[in-house]
């Protein structure tokens, strides 16, 4: 489990939650707290006050993949191939070993005719599927991924659901706009002003927004 | 009022985009696959970018505003009142409309993205202009944002463009348009797609948690 207890940080504030494996939905308006509780998560940022641990253990001490929300910020390198690349080449992964493991990542993506193209020439939704790529390379035990389908089609987001569901990564958590994909995961934790407004299953969580925009659109008109 | 695409044409690599089209006032929305060439043809569209070949035409449109998908690419104050100005605004009640009174000093890229998307098309949309151009304004904005956002843009007048993957919270669109296999295609003021992106999402599986 992750848990977190006792924790202030910024605006803020969860005396206490628990979020079991499997995909976690991150939800809430904008401002309401969502970044800041995701980069806590992926032990980009240690708390002010009270703690954050995963499976017992600090974030810090597993090894984590994260897309930020600004899709720039992802990538560092000039190509595609070096860009998802460099999380192993970081940890002096051998050539072959990286140079397969990149093809099979962009493969799952189905981004491979994109790996020759420099980063900085790509479209908003290429960028975005870049830095997924780029956070799964290493098969990381948790991923962390901020408001990464922003520029993606449903469609596409269906197919990052897939690949992050058999990527290996005991804790997915993820923030997004799309309720219908929140709905689709395991768990959701709606924040609303830096507190958490409601967790649970999406069952548990979304029914306490019916009527209201963060209602899943497919499951509208249908008995709850 | 009208923008006219003449046997415009875009090549670049293996990447071809063709269009051809009218674009009279109203509402209308682009879609195409990520990559499809969205934003090259909004830049076009905003005369930012020039065809390989073909013309645009613009007729009876003496303004024009283009909103980048990404907020960030806007920026060129370093507080929240500067950002403001720098669009020939006043501050202070964007500010306070908006939910950031009080905030003046802040830099705008310490905002969330959602938050500076909110900012940046707030001041977008009090620019009169005859043509405005939006690329990907739903991204990023939190499901209720959309929804006013979506009042916001219908009750503007003159043409709008969205150029986006945004299906939920839509104003009435009168006109639909779609890149597809490197053409952009004329739906009318009905829905159809040749790619399929456009479908509806699936009902969450019953094992994820849907309700019965």
């Amino acid at each position: 489990m992750i848990g977190i207890t006792g924790l202030v940080h910024g605006t803020l504030s969860i005396e206490n939650l628990s979020i079991p494996p499997g995909i976690t939905s991150v939800i809430g308006e904008n401002g309401s707290g969502k970044t800041t509780l995701l980069r806590l998560i992926a032990g980009i940022d240690e708390p002010e006050q009270g703690s954050v641990t995963i499976g017992g253990i600090s974030p810090r001490m597993l090894d984590a993949g994260y897309v930020h929300e600004f899709p720039d910020r992802n990538l560092l390198f000039s190509t595609v191939s070096d860009e998802i690349a460099s999380s192993l080449r970081f940890r002096d992964t051998p050539c072959p070993e990286t140079r397969a493991r990149v093809t099979e990542i962009a493969a799952a993506l189905q981004i491979g005719h994109l790996l020759c193209r420099p980063a900085r020439d790509l479209s908003g939704g290429e960028k975005a599927l870049t830095g997924i790529a780029a956070a799964l390379v290493h098969r990381p035990q948790l991923l962390v991924l901020d408001e990464y389908d922003s520029h993606l089609d449903p469609a596409l987001c269906a197919r990052i659901d897939t690949v992050i569901r058999t990527s290996g990564a005991n804790y997915i958590v993820r923030c997004t706009q799309r309720m219908d994909t929140a709905a689709g995961g395991d768990f959701v934790v709606a924040l609303e002003k830096g507190r958490v407004a409601h967790a649970g299953t999406p069952r548990e969580v979304f029914p306490r927004y019916e009527n209201t925009p963060f209602f899943p659109r497919s499951w509208r008109g249908t008995a709850c | 009022m009208l923008i006219r695409l003449e046997s415009v044409q875009v090549t670049r690599g293996p990447f071809t985009l063709a269009a051809d089209g009218s674009f009279g006032p109203g509402i209308h929305l682009v879609s195409g696959p990520v990559g499809s060439g969205k934003s090259t043809l909004a830049l076009i569209m905003a005369g930012l970018l020039s065809p390989s070949g073909g013309t645009v035409c613009r007729e009876g449109i003496g303004s024009l505003l283009l909103s980048l998908q990404f907020p960030e690419y806007h920026v060129t104050g370093s507080t929240l009142a500067e950002e403001c100005a720098s669009w020939g605004l006043d501050p202070g009640p964007i500010l306070a409309a908006e939910g950031f009174g009080g905030l003046d000093a802040r830099d705008p890229l310490a905002l969330s993205r959602g938050e500076l998307k909110r900012l940046h098309l707030a001041c977008v949309l009090l620019r009169p202009c005859d043509l405005l151009l939006l690329d990907e304004p739903f991204s990023a904005l939190d499901c209720r944002q959309k929804e006013i956002l979506s009042g916001r843009i219908a009750g503007r007048g003159g043409i709008t463009i969205l150029f986006t993957h945004e299906e939920e919270f839509l104003p009435r669109i009168d006109q639909y348009w779609e890149i597809a296999g490197g053409r952009l295609h004329d739906h009318g003021a009905g829905r159809h797609t040749r790619s399929g992106n456009n479908d509806e999402p699936g009902r969450p599986p019953e094992s994820a948690g849907g309700p019965i």
